[in-house]
């Protein structure tokens, strides 16, 4: 079958068909000379005066006729046909600047784009590729500390200040836009084990091995013009001296509280010497703490004794003990779902749990092949970045399995705290080789304004990759990452030894009595016990 | 909750408080009637209850003994002294027994055994309570156990007695019991029965003073049934009070409590949650408030920094003009003031400028009135001198220069401005170059010099367009062959034919140079082209052969010739071929074939007789003749047409028409490029034979069936006799041998999948000066690798999963590039395969949706913007039902989206009214 689209203007028109009579609605016209085949459809696109002789209208029209009538051909007389026309109005066409986009109209008939898939196809696969070209998560680096960095803190009113604190207890504030350093805090003795801001954004708690918690007058966000009532940065707003290390410490989201850990779990009012309250459970050192920014209430302790604890402020007392096999190094919280946390353990994987459920983990996130030593959700809930032993920073999707994304330098050496940007843009990590890291969240994704059609390019290149992830060349260009060897080997390392125990575990279940080992996932196998 | 704690706290201090109350009443009471009963022998039921009951510091034995007996003595009289020295007993140590009851009753039953105690206790109802606390059932049914088996042993020792007394005095044990009984019934009251001189009843019964008992006391008095009301009902609701239980425990109950609170509380977010994970993007970039907005806004912001901005700061910030804008115009006027001569200085400047101007203004149109050509002819050699100088001096202008020129190249090439194709050179041409004057006829050509100039470069660049242009003029050749009348046509075609053989023959040039030239290429050439030699000579015979038939031919006799198909005659030709190319192809029914086609030739003018030989002749198995008719048929086709250029089938094609005479074939074989199915398009009306031979021409398959008629029919003819089934089927199927046609078939899957592995062969250039391989052979490790391939292919073989099965072909063929389309298994969140491929079956393109939907199609899971704070979430109500229709709807983005936060506002707002 043809489509034959005839533009038919003027003189030309009545050349091809002389009309011969115009009615309403209705059309007589003569075709001549043309050569038209059974099932062929014409499209006329009338203009001027013959549209107008035609119909009466000084318009355009655009009327589509079935040849059906190839009996009478060549010389058909056309009699009352029906024509359904198609009016397009002038203020929709007419452009409002010069700039704009000439509207272009699409027939959108999948039968005449059959190809459409396979275009797709190709564009997922393009887009993949130009993800890799473009990865480069790499911002910058800060360097500037004398010691490893042991602790960092985001300021949750600021974007671009954060806080770190090293093992020497030196603590800098630094400005991420232009990486580098804005002020230092001295003061403590020790290493800084836990660095904290208030939800306002104005006070930084931090705490460490010379047991003393200090409160600290974060400088304004300008800078230079601070308030004067508090003069000096460099002075400490209070130091609470207390019985013992401390190993963390966190805020709670919009209140004066702060916890830390140390042999005991402590709150504090930051406007108290002495805390308000303390819970003990157990005599296991507790090694973080962390307030759930959704629930601010409820905190989430991790103790020494492979245990993780969930306190209730309400009720002043802890609420749940779940123990697993190996310690927890670190907790977070989800904060867009405030039930669920995922705690950094470790035997190099994470477990997202159920506040609510914890005989069994939600999901278990395998990819580090060293113990995780800190985890932070980005502020949508939906991803969350870990560092790890093994000198690497991933991300993970919350519910995924596998990490996203895994991040690395030749110079990074053990990852020891991660933190994830307050507008999920930027992952910052802090490691042993006494330097912070900048990196960006998405590796290739584009900085800086993007204009609209350029976003929409974005987004449909990463809806196409997205639709055909699932396919193998596609699924092969994403997944690929170069990995340092040490890393290749030691996954491939692990991965054999798994493989064996299951193995041997599955030969073991095959010589016994059916049911007398029963599956255990490992989503419950690593929990030991919940204590109530 | 922490009421709930407070309490529970509560109760545990009622609980130690009130029973320490209880239990010293009672235990007081108990005392007495102790005391009263002395040292009597008895047969309490509850003496082992009692017995456990009694923990703590007591009196020693022996004490209690003389104040029983001294008891006995004043037992009436001087209760007070009884009561002061069992005062001591019983408070202190249950109170402490109480405070903290950190033993389990069970324990003591088991640590102080009954026997020891000879006393009497009355049950309590703090024994009851503490059982009832530790609510074991086990405990209390040891308890019962324990209780009847005291019972027995006092029923035996009781029995003993009886039978020692029996046997010393030879009284019947009757009259002791009676006795005993008697005694214990024995008692002397001085004081009358009241509240406060436990009745008789009370103290020979159960030993229990119920709260009956004392009520008898004020039978009769007013208000009496209302209090004995009130008592039964209390006695009905009896409730009982718990002990405190050690810290962890309490502890523990405690952490359970908060947990279940707790969770009961993060519970609430659930449905918000579940929205949020259920909604198909999540938008974080909502209410942002990035500061500056407006001009205005970003105006107001502005401060003067360098010394020229300060300048028009001070200026323009002046409190002068300032008042003056704000308070009228005409003070503004005032201010605007300027000097005389100021004024002067920029008059005089501007008369300068505009005198200098007009001079320069008139020197122009002075130079362009000029007529000398001399004079413009000099200028213009100056301008090119000073132009070439300057392309010689630098060579950014003699670049320029170059750029130009490619310019007006580019220019003319793509207007052909001088190619006739103006108005004026039209309408010369139209006229007539002869009838003009030399003037003209001299810019004509001049101008066609100057496009030739111009357009000389992309001229000398194309020269391979001679070839084309010959083939051009033969395709016009060809449509006037088309044109003219068909024996014309018919005897031009074949002229040409001819010549083009000939010519073919003839320029069979060796090529001088390269790999062509090499010996054993030129052998093989050689081979090569003394087939088509012979080919073409025999397509040379034919031709004149054609030419002379063509000739004695009648124009009646025409189509009845035409009426053969050209598969068929072109078998006939195709005989003859092979009788001179001494049978090439190795067709095993060629022979066959060949004499139906005789005979199909000799009778070709008899009508019926013609119809069963025909159908003999489809008996021939279609593909295998069509095949043949492909192998022997491709020289002689090259003979005619070009050897190279021309597809296969398409020559195939024309020689079987040429063949067969019909000559109207010809037009419709040359238009369509389609095989043997086209020549049953024709209509040729007057025919006799016309469905016949189109049954004939039909496509393979068909003709199978067609053939088994034919049979059948032919068959049927002659003296009928009935054949066995055997024979039929036999019969039925005698032309075609299916299972070997399956048997060859199969073979050529397998090679086409497994392909069978070349021969080794000498390697070239290798040892060629030493015939090192004419000698030695092939090298071993060649001869090692070709066997390994072939093992390696018979295994393969081995291996394919239609080896055993005789009558199978399962292709093992993988698509490679339809696999990369495949996914091995179904990707994880789907369940059916059905749900993945709808789910990438529509388009998301811009291309291929309007751009109303694009948007939507394409919007990510999270929309966020680089630079905004995105907060922890905060609690909102969620109305389940109405989140299912949003979620419908969600679709249209845009839209919804609107609606939504609405409705998030909407409900912030209500929860504002709530708080």
């Amino acid at each position: 079958m043809h489509l034959g689209i005839t533009v038919i203007a003027g003189d030309v028109a009545s050349e091809i068909f002389g009309i011969v009579e115009t009615e309403e609605g209705s059309v007589k016209a003569i075709f001549r000379e043309m050569d038209f085949s059974e099932g062929d459809f014409i499209f006329f696109f009338l203009v001027g005066d013959v549209a107008s002789e035609i119909f009466g209208e000084p318009q355009s029209f655009f009327l589509c006729l079935p040849l059906s009538f190839t009996e009478t051909y060549p010389k058909a007389a056309v009699t009352n046909m029906k024509v359904k026309v198609i009016s397009r109005s002038a203020d929709e066409f007419t452009r409002e600047r010069s700039q704009d986009l000439q509207r272009v109209f699409h027939n959108y008939d999948p039968n005449l784009r059959t190809q459409e898939k396979a275009v797709e196809y190709v564009r997922a696969l393009n887009a993949a590729k130009l993800d890799k070209i473009f990865a480069r998560p790499f911002v910058g680096a800060m360097d500037g500390h004398i010691d490893a960095i042991s602790c960092m803190a985001k300021n949750p009113n600021h974007l671009k200040g954060i806080f770190s604190g090293s093992m020497d207890g030196d603590i800098r504030l630094w400005d991420i836009a232009s990486r580098r350093m804005v002020c230092q805090f001295p003061g403590h003795q020790g290493a800084v084990r836990g660095l904290t801001v208030s939800t306002d954004g104005r006070i930084l708690v931090s705490c460490g091995m010379d047991c003393t918690v200090r409160l600290w007058n974060v400088p304004a966000a300008s800078g230079i013009e601070s308030d004067n009532q508090y003069d000096d940065p460099a002075k400490p707003l209070a130091v609470y001296v207390w019985k013992n290390a401390f190993w963390a410490v966190d805020h709670q989201w919009e209140g004066d509280l702060f916890a830390t850990a140390g042999a005991q779990v402590d709150i504090w009012d930051r406007n108290r010497s002495q805390p308000v309250n303390s819970f003990e459970w157990g005599k296991d050192t507790v090694l973080s703490v962390r307030f759930n920014p959704g629930e601010p209430n409820v905190l989430a302790t991790s103790a020494s004794d492979r245990s993780i604890t969930l306190y209730d402020l309400r009720m002043s007392s802890p609420a749940r003990k779940l123990i697993m096999r190996t310690k927890t190094n670190s907790i977070a919280w989800n904060p867009m779902e405030p039930m669920n946390f995922t705690a950094a353990n470790e035997d190099c994987n994470c477990y997202s749990y159920d506040a609510r459920k914890l005989d069994e983990a939600k999901c278990v996130h395998k990819d580090h092949v060293s113990a995780v030593m800190d985890i932070d959700y980005s502020p949508t809930g939906r991803e969350f970045v870990t560092g790890s032993y093994d000198r690497t920073v991933r991300i993970f999707q919350y519910n995924g399995g596998h990490s996203r994304e895994i991040y690395h330098t030749k110079r990074m050496q053990r990852v020891f705290c991660v933190k994830f940007s307050n507008d999920a843009t930027y992952v910052i990590s802090g490691s042993d080789d006494t330097n912070l890291r900048l990196w960006k969240s998405k590796a290739s994704e584009q900085l800086g304004v993007l204009l609209p059609r350029e976003r929409k390019k974005q987004e449909y290149h990463e809806a196409v990759k997205n639709r055909y992830k699932h396919l193998p060349e596609v699924k092969r260009i994403v997944r690929h990452r170069h990995l340092p060897k040490p890393i290749y080997k030691a996954a491939a390392l692990r991965r054999t030894i798994t493989d064996a125990e299951n193995r041997k575990e599955e030969r073991r279940r095959a010589h016994s009595a059916p049911g007398s080992r029963p599956t255990e996932p490992l989503r419950k196998k690593r929990i030991i016990q919940e204590v109530e | 909750m922490a009421e709930k704690k407070r309490r529970m706290k509560e109760e545990t201090q009622q609980r130690q408080g009130g029973s320490g109350k209880n239990r010293k009443l009672l235990q007081s009471k108990t005392l007495t009637v102790e005391k009263k009963k002395g040292k009597k022998k008895h047969n309490s039921r509850n003496e082992g209850k009692a017995g456990r009951r009694k923990t703590g510091p007591r009196l020693p034995s022996a004490l209690k003994h003389e104040l029983d007996s001294r008891n006995s003595n004043q037992r009436t009289s001087d209760e007070e002294v009884d009561n002061d020295v069992y005062e001591y007993e019983e408070s202190m140590p249950e109170e402490e027994s109480k405070k903290n009851r950190r033993f389990d009753p069970v324990d003591k039953l088991e640590y102080e055994l009954p026997d020891e105690f000879e006393d009497e206790n009355l049950p309590s109802e703090d024994d009851d309570d503490d059982y009832e606390d530790n609510d074991s059932g086990e405990r209390s049914k040891g308890r019962d156990n324990s209780n009847q088996l005291d019972d027995e042993v006092e029923d035996d020792d009781d029995r003993r007695h009886a039978r020692m007394l029996q046997g010393i005095t030879g009284i019947p044990s009757e009259a002791f019991e009676d006795k005993k009984r008697k005694r214990n019934a024995v008692l002397s009251e001085a004081h009358p029965e009241s509240e406060y001189n436990p009745s008789r009843g009370a103290i020979d019964g159960d030993g229990n003073i119920s709260v009956e008992d004392l009520l008898e006391g004020i039978q009769g008095k007013s208000g009496y049934s209302k209090v004995r009301k009130r008592v039964h009902r209390v006695d009905r609701k009896s409730m009982s009070v718990l002990a405190p239980l050690p810290k962890v425990d309490r502890e523990r109950l405690e952490r359970k409590a908060v947990y279940e609170q707790s969770k009961k509380e993060i519970t609430k977010w659930e449905p918000l949650v579940k929205k949020h994970r259920e909604a198909p993007t999540l938008f974080f970039n909502e209410d942002i408030d990035i500061g500056f907005s407006t001009v205005g806004a970003i105006a107001s912001e502005f401060e003067p920094k360098t010394d020229f901005e300060k300048k028009i700061a001070s200026l323009v910030q002046d409190a002068k003009v300032m008042e003056a804008h704000n308070n009228d115009g005409s003070r503004l006027l005032e201010l605007n003031k300027i000097s005389v001569e100021d004024v002067k200085d920029r008059q005089k400047r501007l008369a300068k400028m505009r005198s200098l101007l007009f001079r320069h203004e008139m020197k122009a149109k002075h130079v362009k009135k000029i007529k000398s050509k001399m004079y413009h002819r000099l200028m213009k050699k100056d301008r090119l001198k000073a132009a070439s100088a300057r392309m010689e001096m630098d060579p950014e202008a003699a670049k320029e220069q170059a750029m130009k020129q490619e310019f007006k190249r580019a220019e003319e090439r793509m207007t052909l401005k001088h190619k006739n194709s103006s108005k004026w050179a039209k309408r010369i041409l139209k006229r007539g170059l002869p009838s003009q004057d030399e003037g003209t006829r001299a810019a004509i050509s001049d101008q066609l010099h100057q496009h030739a100039l111009l357009t000389r470069k992309m001229n000398s660049a194309k020269d391979s367009s001679s070839s084309e242009g010959s083939s051009d003029e033969e395709d016009e050749d060809d449509n006037e062959l088309l044109l003219s009348s068909d024996q014309d046509r018919a005897s031009k075609f074949l002229t040409k034919v001819k010549e083009k053989t000939l010519e073919l023959m003839e320029d069979a040039e060796q090529p001088k140079s390269g790999v062509l030239s090499m010996p054993f290429m030129v052998n093989a050439d050689k081979k090569r082209k003394d087939a088509a030699y012979r080919d073409a000579e025999l397509a040379l015979r034919e031709c004149e052969s054609m030419v002379e038939q063509l000739d004695d031919t009648t124009e009646a006799e025409n189509p009845k010739i035409g009426t053969s198909s050209g598969r068929r005659v072109f078998g006939a030709a195709r005989n003859d071929t092979q009788a001179l190319s001494n049978k090439k192809s190795n067709n095993i029914r060629d022979n066959n074939d060949s004499e139906d086609d005789l005979e199909a030739n000799a009778n070709i003018d008899d009508g019926q007789d013609n119809v069963s030989l025909l159908r003999k002749d489809v008996q021939i198995d279609p593909g295998s003749l069509y095949e043949d008719s492909g192998v022997s048929l491709q020289p002689v086709s090259k003979s005619f047409d070009d050897i190279i250029k021309d597809p296969g089938p398409k020559t195939t094609f024309e020689v079987s028409i040429f063949a067969s005479d019909s000559w109207r074939k010809m037009k419709k074989g040359e238009k369509v490029d389609g095989k043997n199915d086209n020549s049953s398009a024709v209509v040729e009306p007057g025919l006799p034979r016309q469905e016949l031979k189109e049954v004939d021409e039909d496509t393979d398959t068909d003709s199978e069936e067609e053939m088994v008629d034919g049979i059948l029919s032919s068959g049927a003819k002659p003296s009928y006799e009935l054949p066995s089934q055997a024979d039929l089927i036999h019969r039925a199927f005698a032309g075609d041998n299916v299972e070997e046609d399956f048997e060859k078939d199969k073979l050529e899957i397998l090679n086409e999948e497994n392909p069978e592995l070349e021969k080794p062969v000498l390697v070239p250039g290798w040892g060629q000066w030493t015939h090192i391989q004419q000698k030695k052979g092939l090298p071993p490790w060649m001869l090692e690798e070709h066997e390994n391939g072939k093992k390696k292919r018979e295994e393969a073989l081995k291996k394919r999963k239609d080896a055993r099965l005789k009558h199978v072909i399962i292709s093992e063929k993988i698509d490679k590039k339809a696999e990369k389309l495949h996914t091995k298994t179904l990707p994880y969140p789907y369940t059916s395969r059905e749900v993945f491929e709808q789910s990438i079956r529509m388009p998301i393109g811009p291309e291929f949706n309007p751009a109303t939907s694009v948007g939507a199609l394409n919007r990510p899971e999270v929309v966020k913007k680089p630079g905004v704070i995105i907060r922890p979430i905060k609690f909102e109500e969620v109305n389940p039902y109405e989140k299912a229709e949003e979620h419908k709807k969600s679709g249209r983005a845009p839209k919804t989206k609107s609606s939504k936060s609405r409705g998030e506002k909407a409900t912030k707002m209500q929860l504002k009214k709530k708080s």
